[in-house]
């Protein structure tokens, strides 16, 4: 992920064009292979087992490798001898921006170190960023240090990436006591934890979740598209709820809810996090313990 | 191949069940959006198979199964949840629940459920 993110830091301070960060990451997408594929290819899968896994993975909120390993279909020594055949994607970023003679290393290394700095970022940080992991991504632009929040905003970049768009990337979340919206599709938990997650959009952004979850071309954010994106939040719940279900604690889910009119969300410092699928820009609304009204 | 009913408040949910059914040549002969107006359309249309979401308004998928059930104890029922709800799956097998499908739904795992389930 740490490839858009510091694309769009490269194109936000003037280094390269938004047409260039596209067309890098056309080519490092066509050059980029899922690991299922690497798998079947050097035949240490079958086709039928990658496809199970990789259904398995939306139920499970795990990697592809894990549940290869947990399945007895891979080693983890071939799990690890997959990945390195696979490449580090910001490497491959990296090597596109120099091949594409969009930057040059060099150019690239001071970006780098700039961006770390302006992000008051540790190179342990930094290693986390470019290493790909999720979790650790994910808490690095996370406003709180509560377990809660890191573990539902992980499993929300993690399913979107995997069932919306791979590409989708993230922006430092904030707190805040109020957000307009144009429209909102919403979820909440009850149970140990009362908890509030859903979509927020402005204009017609929340399609870019609907219409790949949909599997259906909606010209405008109307109620049956907010559908879509409840559903798809219902989805991220389920896979939270199973993983606090392990740790012992009780949640559970009510029916979605959908604004699809301009709304003011209300709370207590409750959590926005930015995300950006595409040229879309949503949000990813989070309140734990916490009461949002909606106006 | 079966007569079906689908009983769930997401229309997205409803649309791509419906289209997966079919495709595998099954007749979805109606479709409610909540458990009370699944009872009344369960009584009305006497399917061979009811999908059920555990998750909607008015009346839940646990309340309309035990009422379903109540009414016709072999009635073929399928329980649809999300993932992490484990405890009410155990609640619906209590309650004689013949099979669940997990959201988001996977065509092949629908198609061998339903047409189990069909030909029994």
């Amino acid at each position: 992920m740490f490839d858009q993110i510091f694309g769009n830091y490269l194109v936000q301070t003037g280094r390269i064009s938004k047409e260039q960060l596209s067309k890098v990451i056309e080519q490092e997408r066509e050059a980029r292979v899922k690991l299922g594929l690497i798998a079947v290819a050097e035949k240490l899968m079958s086709k039928e087992q990658a496809d199970e896994v990789n259904h398995l993975q939306s139920l499970m909120d795990k990697r592809f490798g894990d549940i290869a390993v947990e399945r007895g279909y891979l080693t983890e020594e071939q799990v690890s001898q997959l990945l390195k055949k696979q490449g580090n994607i910001y490497m491959l970023f990296v090597q596109t921006l120099i091949d594409e003679d969009a930057m040059t290393l060099e150019e690239v290394d001071e970006a780098l170190t700039e961006y770390k700095e302006e992000q008051s970022f540790t190179q342990s940080d930094m290693d986390a960023l470019v290493s790909g992991d999720i979790d650790r991504t994910v808490k690095l632009f996370l406003p709180s240090n509560s377990e809660l929040y890191d573990k539902l905003c992980a499993i929300a970049v993690r399913t979107l990436r995997r069932v919306i768009n791979s590409y989708a990337s993230v922006s430092k979340a904030f707190l805040v006591d109020e957000l307009n919206a144009d429209n909102f599709a919403m979820q909440m938990m009850v149970g140990d934890h009362k908890i509030i997650s859903g979509f927020a959009g402005s204009g017609n952004s929340l399609l870019s979740i609907a219409v790949p979850f949909g599997e259906e071309e909606f010209e405008q954010v109307d109620i049956d598209a907010l559908d879509a994106v409840g559903e798809f939040t219902n989805c991220i719940n389920g896979l939270f709820a199973t993983d606090l279900c392990a740790d012992g604690l009780d949640i559970d889910m009510v029916p979605p809810e959908f604004y699809d009119h301009p709304v003011v969300l209300k709370g207590r410092q409750f959590c926005v996090f930015p995300i950006s699928i595409g040229d879309d820009h949503i949000n990813f609304i989070l309140s734990v313990d916490s009461d949002i009204s909606i106006d | 191949m079966a007569n079906i009913l689908i009983v769930d408040d997401s229309r997205t949910s409803r649309k791509i069940l419906r289209q997966i059914l079919e495709e595998g040549g099954h007749t979805v002969i109606d479709e409610a959006v909540n458990g009370q107006e699944g009872v009344q359309k369960f009584q009305a249309n006497k399917p061979d198979i009811v999908t059920l979401d555990i998750t909607m308004p008015v009346l839940d998928g646990i309340e309309a199964l035990k009422m379903i059930k109540a009414m016709k104890s072999d009635e073929k029922v399928i329980m649809i949840t999300a993932a992490g709800q484990k405890s009410k799956m155990i609640d619906c097998i209590k309650l004689g629940a013949d099979d669940f499908l997990t959201k988001p739904f996977d065509k092949s795992e629908i198609i061998s459920v339903i047409s189990k389930m069909a030909a029994k």
